[in-house]
Order: C-alpha cells, then sequence, then structure tokens
C-alpha cells in the first residue's frame, strides 16, 4: 500500500458529478488512478462509460466534486493526455495514410508553422512499430482492417508520449492478433509510467490487463483492486437482471 | 366569365394544391433526409424543360425525364469509391443547372425564360397548369394513401422493411418518383431554386411542433397552404416575386417554430437533455 | 479547336486569368468541403451571399456588391456553424431553409426593381468576359488570403475532419475551427460570384475536387490536382464557348460551358481512377488484412 502510495495520482476523481445540461448522467464518482496503473471501466451499454471518458477530457463539465488529471483541470492537462477513439467511428475512405495518422499524435508538439522533425518521425515510427504495422506505414488507413485500424490509432496515441491514456472500447470486434498487440502496447506503456484508462464490457480483458476496475452503471458500484471489485454480487448490481451466476464464483453477462 | 379568368384565382388555387403537394411529401423529404437531393432535382429538370421547349414536346414530360436522369446520375456518382451522397448529388445539381444555361444561353430571350424558370411566376398558370396540379395531386395522394404505411416503414427502420418482405428498392423508387412528379408539378409556380423552400419548410415546422406521426401530415398540409395562400396575397398586393413571397413564408414559419422550440427546451430543461429530440425519428435515417 | 488564340483578346485573357485564379482557389478549399462533406452548405452559402449582393448594390452601386456579398457570407457562414451544433433540427432541413428563405429575400428585393430579369441573370451566371482589372486584383487578395490561413491550420483542420473527437479531445477548438472553414467557403463564394456566378462557384468548389479524390488516395496529390483540374476545366470551357460562338455561330454561356467541361473531366477522372486500381489490385492483393492475419 505504501508503495502504491509513492506513485503520483494521474487521475483523482472526487465525488465527481457529470451533467449534459442539467442532467447528470454519472453520479458521486470516487477514486484515484496513480502512473503505471491501467483501469477499466465496465458497465452496461449507456452506462457512461464514454461520458467519463469525455469528462477526463473535460468536454463534458463536472457539476459537482471535483476530477483533477495529472495535478490540474482536465482541460490544462489535455497536452500530456491521449485518446483513443472507436476505430469504426471515423470515415474509411478518408485520403489519409497509417503513418499520417501516427504523426497526427505530434501534432501539438510540432507547432503552428513548423514541418515535423526528426525527433517526430522517429517516434511515429517507432510508435507504429510498437503496435507491429509499420509495414503498413504507406497504406492508406481505410484499407487496414478493424483490428488494424485500432492499433494505428493506438500508435498515435503513443506518438504523442502521454502520461494518462484514455481508450473507448479498443477491443469490440477486433480480431485475436490485433487484441494481442493491443494489449502488449498497453502493458509497455504501463511500464514506462502511463496511467491507462479503457472501457470495455469484456471482464475477461479486465482481469488480464489491468490492476483495478471501476464498474459503472450512472453511479459507481465499485472501484478498486480488479479481484475484489469483480464479484458475482457487485456484478449483479452493476448490470441489473442481466447477470448471471455460474457454479457460484463465476458470473456470466447476458446483456453488454 | 368563370372565375377562373381571373390571374389571381388561379393563381390560388395552384398555390394551395401546391402547398398540399409540398406539406405531404416534404414529411417524406425530411424523414429520408433529402433536401439536398429535392434541390438537385429541381435543378436537373432545367434542361428537360429547355429541350422540350427547342423541340415542342410537352415541358412538363421534358422535366420529368430529366429529372430522372438526374435520380440516376446521382446513384452512380455516389457509387464511385470515395465519393459520398452529398458530393454527387452537388456535381449533378451543378451539371444539370449548367447544362440547362448552356442550352437556353444558344436561344433569344436568354434572361426572361430562365428568370422564370429559377424564380418562377405563379401568377402565370393557365387553367391547363392547374388541371395537371391537380391532377398530380390526385396520383401523389393516392399513391401516399395506398403506401404511406410501407413508405413509413422504410423510411423508420429499413432492414425491418426488409425483412417482413417489402421490396424497399421498388419503394425507394416510388418515393424518389413521387418527390420528382411534385417537383415537376410546383417549379413553374416557385421556380428551381424556391419550390425547395415549400418541400421542406411546412415539413421542417411540423416536425418541430409536433413528435406525433399522426399529426405530422395535417400540421404540414396547414403550414404549406397558409404560407403559399399568404405568399400570393402579399405578392399581388405589394408587387414583389410571388414564389420569393411564399418561401420568405415557409422560412418565417420554420424561424418561429424553431425559436419557439429553443425556448420550449430552455423552459423544460430536464425533457430531452438525456435524449435530445432528433429532427427526425432517429430511425428514419436510411 | 483552338487553346490559345482566343486569349490573345485582352478580355478572353482576363476571363482566363480570374478562372485559373479561382480554379486554384476552389480546388484547395473544395478538397476541404468534400471531406467534410460539405456541398450543401458551400450550395446554401452561394445562394444566401445573393441578398447581400443585392443590398450592397441598392445602397452603394456596384462598389457596394463586394462588401455586400462579404457581409452577408461572412453572417450566413456564422448562422450555419451555430445551426450545425444544434441537434434539436437536422442539418440539411435547416441548410434549406436558410438558403431559400435568404435567396428569396434577394429576390424580394431585386423583383421590386425593372431590370429585375437582367440583374438577376447576372447573379447567376456571373460575367466572365467583362472581368475587370480590379476584380482580378479582389479574387488574386482573397486567394492568397484563403490560402495563408488554410496553410497554417492545416494540420488542425486535417485532424478536425478525420477525427472530430480526437481533435477536441487534444484541445482543438472544433466549433471555431468549423466557423473559420465556413467563412474560407464564404470567401471563395464572395471572390468568385461576380464574375462566374452562383452555379460556377459551387462547381468550382465540388466537381475538381471530386474528381482529384477519383484519381488519388494521397492528399497531397489530391489538393493539387483539384486546382489543376479546376484551372484546366476553366481554361478548355472559355475556349470552347469561344469556338462555338465566333466558328459556329453558336452562342454558348461561358460560365455554363465551363461548368460542363468541368462533369466531363470528373467522368474522365472517375473512369481513369477505376482503370488504375484494377490495374493495381494484383499489388494490393498481396497485403490484404485477410493475409496479414495467417502470416
Amino acid at each position: 500500500m505504501t508503495q502504491q502510495q509513492d506513485r503520483t495520482a494521474a487521475l483523482v476523481l472526487e465525488k465527481a458529478s457529470v451533467a449534459y445540461g442539467h442532467v447528470p448522467v454519472l453520479e458521486e464518482l470516487h477514486g484515484t488512478v496513480r502512473s503505471g496503473e491501467a483501469v477499466a471501466l465496465i458497465g452496461p451499454n449507456g452506462a457512461g462509460k464514454s461520458t467519463l471518458i469525455k469528462a477526463v477530457l473535460g468536454l463534458v463539465p463536472t457539476v459537482r466534486g471535483r476530477i483533477e488529471v495529472l495535478g490540474v483541470t482536465p482541460a490544462q492537462a489535455r497536452r500530456d493526455v491521449a485518446y483513443v477513439p472507436q476505430a469504426d467511428t471515423l470515415d474509411p475512405d478518408f485520403p489519409v495514410s497509417v503513418e499520417q495518422v501516427v504523426m497526427m499524435g505530434r501534432y501539438r508538439k510540432i507547432g503552428w508553422l513548423r514541418r515535423p522533425s526528426a525527433t517526430d518521425r522517429t517516434l511515429a515510427a517507432e510508435a507504429l512499430e510498437r503496435v507491429g504495422l509499420s509495414d503498413r506505414a504507406k497504406n492508406r488507413f481505410g484499407t487496414l482492417s478493424g483490428g488494424q485500424r485500432q492499433r494505428v490509432l493506438l500508435a498515435r496515441a503513443i506518438a504523442a508520449q502521454p502520461r494518462l491514456l484514455l481508450l473507448d472500447e479498443p477491443f469490440n470486434g477486433v480480431d485475436a492478433v490485433s487484441q494481442h498487440a493491443l494489449l502488449e502496447a498497453i502493458a509497455l506503456l504501463k511500464q514506462q509510467g502511463a496511467a491507462v484508462v479503457v472501457s470495455t464490457h469484456d471482464l475477461a480483458i479486465a482481469h488480464l490487463a489491468c490492476d483495478e476496475v471501476c464498474l459503472l452503471n450512472r453511479h459507481q458500484f465499485g472501484f478498486g483492486p480488479t479481484d475484489a471489485i469483480l464479484t458475482p454480487e457487485r456484478l449483479r448490481a452493476t448490470y441489473g437482471g442481466h447477470a448471471l451466476e455460474l457454479r457460484g464464483d463465476r458470473v456470466i453477462v447476458t446483456q453488454t | 366569365m368563370s372565375w377562373l379568368d381571373s390571374t389571381v384565382h388561379r393563381a390560388m388555387i395552384e398555390a394551395a394544391l401546391v402547398g398540399v403537394l409540398g406539406g405531404v411529401v416534404g414529411v417524406f423529404v425530411i424523414a429520408r433526409r433529402l433536401p439536398f437531393f429535392t434541390m438537385a432535382l429541381t435543378h436537373g429538370t432545367f434542361p428537360g424543360i429547355v429541350i422540350a421547349a427547342l423541340l415542342g414536346v410537352d415541358l412538363y414530360l421534358g422535366g420529368g425525364v430529366f429529372g430522372l436522369l438526374v435520380v440516376l446520375a446521382v446513384v452512380v456518382f455516389s457509387r464511385a469509391r470515395g465519393q459520398d451522397f452529398t458530393a454527387a448529388t452537388g456535381i449533378a445539381l451543378s451539371g444539370g443547372f449548367a447544362l440547362g444555361v448552356v442550352l437556353v444561353s444558344a436561344q433569344d430571350g436568354f434572361s426572361k425564360d430562365l428568370t422564370a424558370y429559377t424564380v418562377g411566376d405563379v401568377l402565370a398558370v393557365s387553367t391547363t397548369d392547374l388541371v395537371i396540379t391537380a391532377g398530380v395531386a390526385v396520383v401523389v395522394l393516392v399513391v401516399m394513401a395506398a403506401l404511406g404505411k410501407e413508405l413509413l416503414l422504410v423510411a423508420f427502420d429499413r432492414d425491418g422493411a426488409s425483412a417482413v418482405g417489402l421490396p424497399t428498392a421498388v419503394l425507394d423508387f416510388a418515393l424518389l418518383a413521387i418527390i420528382e412528379v411534385t417537383v415537376v408539378a410546383t417549379v413553374p409556380a416557385l421556380g428551381a431554386i424556391l419550390t425547395v423552400a415549400l418541400l421542406v419548410g411546412p415539413a421542417a415546422t411540423a416536425r418541430l411542433i409536433t413528435d406525433r406521426l399522426v399529426l405530422l401530415f395535417p400540421i404540414a398540409v396547414a403550414v404549406g397552404v397558409s404560407c403559399a395562400l399568404a405568399g400570393v396575397w402579399v405578392s399581388t398586393q405589394w408587387n414583389v416575386a410571388a414564389g420569393a413571397s411564399i418561401a420568405l413564408f415557409c422560412g418565417a414559419a420554420f424561424g418561429v417554430a424553431f425559436l419557439a422550440s429553443v425556448l420550449r427546451g430552455r423552459l423544460r430543461p430536464a425533457a430531452g437533455v438525456l435524449a435530445p429530440p432528433a429532427a427526425v425519428p432517429e430511425e428514419a435515417r436510411a | 479547336m483552338s487553346l490559345f488564340e482566343p486569349f490573345h483578346l485582352p478580355f478572353m485573357a482576363r476571363a482566363l486569368v480570374e478562372l485559373v485564379i479561382l480554379g486554384v482557389l476552389a480546388g484547395t478549399v473544395g478538397v476541404l468541403v468534400l471531406l467534410r462533406r460539405l456541398a450543401f452548405v458551400s450550395d446554401t452559402l452561394t445562394h444566401t451571399v445573393f441578398p447581400g449582393v443585392v443590398i450592397g448594390y441598392l445602397m452603394a452601386g456596384q462598389d457596394g456588391v463586394f462588401w455586400g456579398a462579404l457581409a452577408a457570407g461572412v453572417l450566413t457562414a456564422v448562422l450555419l456553424t451555430v445551426l450545425a451544433h444544434r441537434r434539436r433540427v437536422s442539418e440539411d432541413a435547416a441548410l434549406a431553409m436558410v438558403l431559400t428563405s435568404l435567396f428569396a429575400v434577394g429576390v424580394v428585393l431585386v423583383s421590386r426593381r425593372t431590370a429585375f430579369t437582367s440583374d438577376l441573370t447576372q447573379f447567376l451566371f456571373g460575367r466572365i468576359l467583362t472581368v475587370t482589372q480590379e476584380q482580378l486584383v479582389q479574387t488574386a487578395v482573397v486567394t492568397v488570403l484563403v490560402a495563408g490561413l488554410l496553410a497554417v491550420l492545416r494540420r488542425q483542420l486535417m485532424l478536425r475532419t478525420f477525427d472530430p473527437e480526437g481533435a477536441a479531445a487534444s484541445g482543438i477548438r472544433v466549433g471555431l475551427l468549423d466557423l473559420v472553414m465556413n467563412v474560407a467557403v464564404a470567401l471563395v463564394v464572395v471572390a468568385a460570384v461576380q464574375a462566374v456566378g452562383t452555379i460556377l462557384v459551387i462547381a468550382l468548389l465540388i466537381v475538381p475536387a471530386a474528381a482529384a479524390r477519383a484519381l488519388s488516395d494521397r492528399l497531397v496529390l489530391i489538393v493539387p490536382l483539384a486546382c489543376l483540374i479546376g484551372a484546366l476545366g476553366g481554361w478548355l470551357g472559355l475556349a470552347a464557348s469561344y469556338e462555338a460562338s465566333v466558328y459556329h455561330g453558336l452562342r454558348l454561356a461561358s460560365g455554363g460551358t465551363v461548368v460542363l467541361v468541368l462533369v466531363v473531366l470528373y467522368g474522365v477522372a472517375t473512369l481513369a481512377g477505376a482503370v488504375r486500381r484494377r490495374v493495381g489490385l494484383g499489388r494490393a492483393r498481396l497485403s490484404t488484412p485477410e493475409l496479414e492475419m495467417t502470416r
């Protein structure tokens, strides 16, 4: 426990409530993610997982309580935060090459009128290498498979050298090869000291990749070490009637 | 002397008829997100009318045939890779209109014909035009009455419609044909550019006023007819172009409904924050 | 057909210069219009500039036209940006209403004048053959302004176009950027509308970019290709309309002819793109996703 406290807090939620307009979407969230840790946001569709990610990015206002990112407000921290959207929200016809997408991760650091420097190019190339797609650098983004696109977007985030990485459902519809590559890249980022927040409804992945879990469905149903939180009782509470118990210690979720 | 001999009376009837047509058909134009496409259709009928005039065949026929060509062109263009429906529509729109312009420019009396075409002249409708518009209105209303629920199902839930065995392609074509016929009947009165006002405005206004499907059609028709009549009346009183004043009334009705809905949203912030009411039933994005 | 001889005439030369400048300007902005799917927004802007032209003319004569158009263009750009961020009404319905209402204001104002038809015709088709030196300068200045603006903002614009959420997440002010984009389109319309008319502006904005997109998947090539196709269309269109009216007694409106040439170029580009892809398919097969997975 003392060892954990030595690590700096990358994301602090203090009884935070998040709202669109006047109606709260998420209420009373409380917890801390430290550097080098990964937390999985788990909950059914419409639970507010994406909303929480947007709030951490400062795109949705916190109406009560506090969200602190890297010691400052979400909007102030954006330079050190990277966001990985779901690949299938992007236009597959867009005329942009894989390496250009990765270079987008460097845009904020390149400056307005300058061209990408040698450092920028190296970092982008290394990031692409890490997700195992160096050989596709010149291909058009849209010609890649869904899982490969997701890896390119992760490479873009890696190129930005973030201290906090946010991923929105990165494993949705992703093939096994890509899933493995994504998990490895995330593990390496953690080792290098980045904090990772990943929303998913795959409990197995939460077990594999994350140290902590945040169970969400409008409210927080638990936030803490994966093994302590992923209990049948808590899952049933989070998912309502859609969780089934198997042999006493396992749970399957019938509707996500 | 018959009542129909008066220009103003004829214009009033024509306006009321296109108001009804615009309101009814407009509900589908809105639901299927076709306003820009309708714009292309109005421009695309232009070369058809010019060619028909040159060949001495019926103007409505010429416009109708060319409108169909525009439908085909948009479908073909939007299948090209990397092109979306909007760009394809834009290409068909400018290409079709340019063809009309080039054809007209080879004739004499260039700018006068063109003006009548682009902004229309409802005060010039003949009794024959009236009969044709009335005929179109009857046909469209009968088809709507017969196919209305099928068309709505396709607009609402395309996959569901094919699942229950509806011929969606045929229904799509039927809808485009209805819009096409309505455009051809309305353009002489309002002109190419302003026809869109009547085909979008009343239905969009109705959509802002109500979320209930049964009310959508009567409100759209009421708004369409009142805007059309008010436009003609203002035009005869103050000597302004009738098509433009009809379009302005449509715009004003829409603007008022829009502001009212914004105010209503402010007063009742709780409603519709979690699920903001889209202009169209969500599922209608075909 | 003679491609060079007509341009020895000063008025033809000026028309050509105007169309080449506009081709470059609209080609550049047009690529963004294509990628952002703003064709309808552009069409709306071309029409809503009309009341500005009319009011400017009524207030200050010919000199007022540019400023009236500019005011109306910028005003509409703001209005469209605000409307696009509202979800209460679908964007295309709102666009259609803004387009028709403002255009109708222009028509109402102009319909009370005796020279109604010729005024309207001039707005819709412009007078490319009577372009003045001063208009050329105006167009050139606007081109430099817009090109500079887009060059400075190119990375932000690209990120916003490709991935709006990612752009917002990285701190780009998307609303502001959209306003800049709409104003850029408005500036193109204002620069061009007097000379070439609304229909040609919308064609110049959409068709060359679409043709370039059919030819290439690479943005670095698409932009210069679009500029080139726009300028080429202007040149060939002018030459064709000159040829027809001088040697064949067939008066063809120059603006309309340019649009038709552009559409033909688009058709050729689409075919060429399809052929190129079919040829390149053999190479592409080697790196399809399926094979990638089995490796």
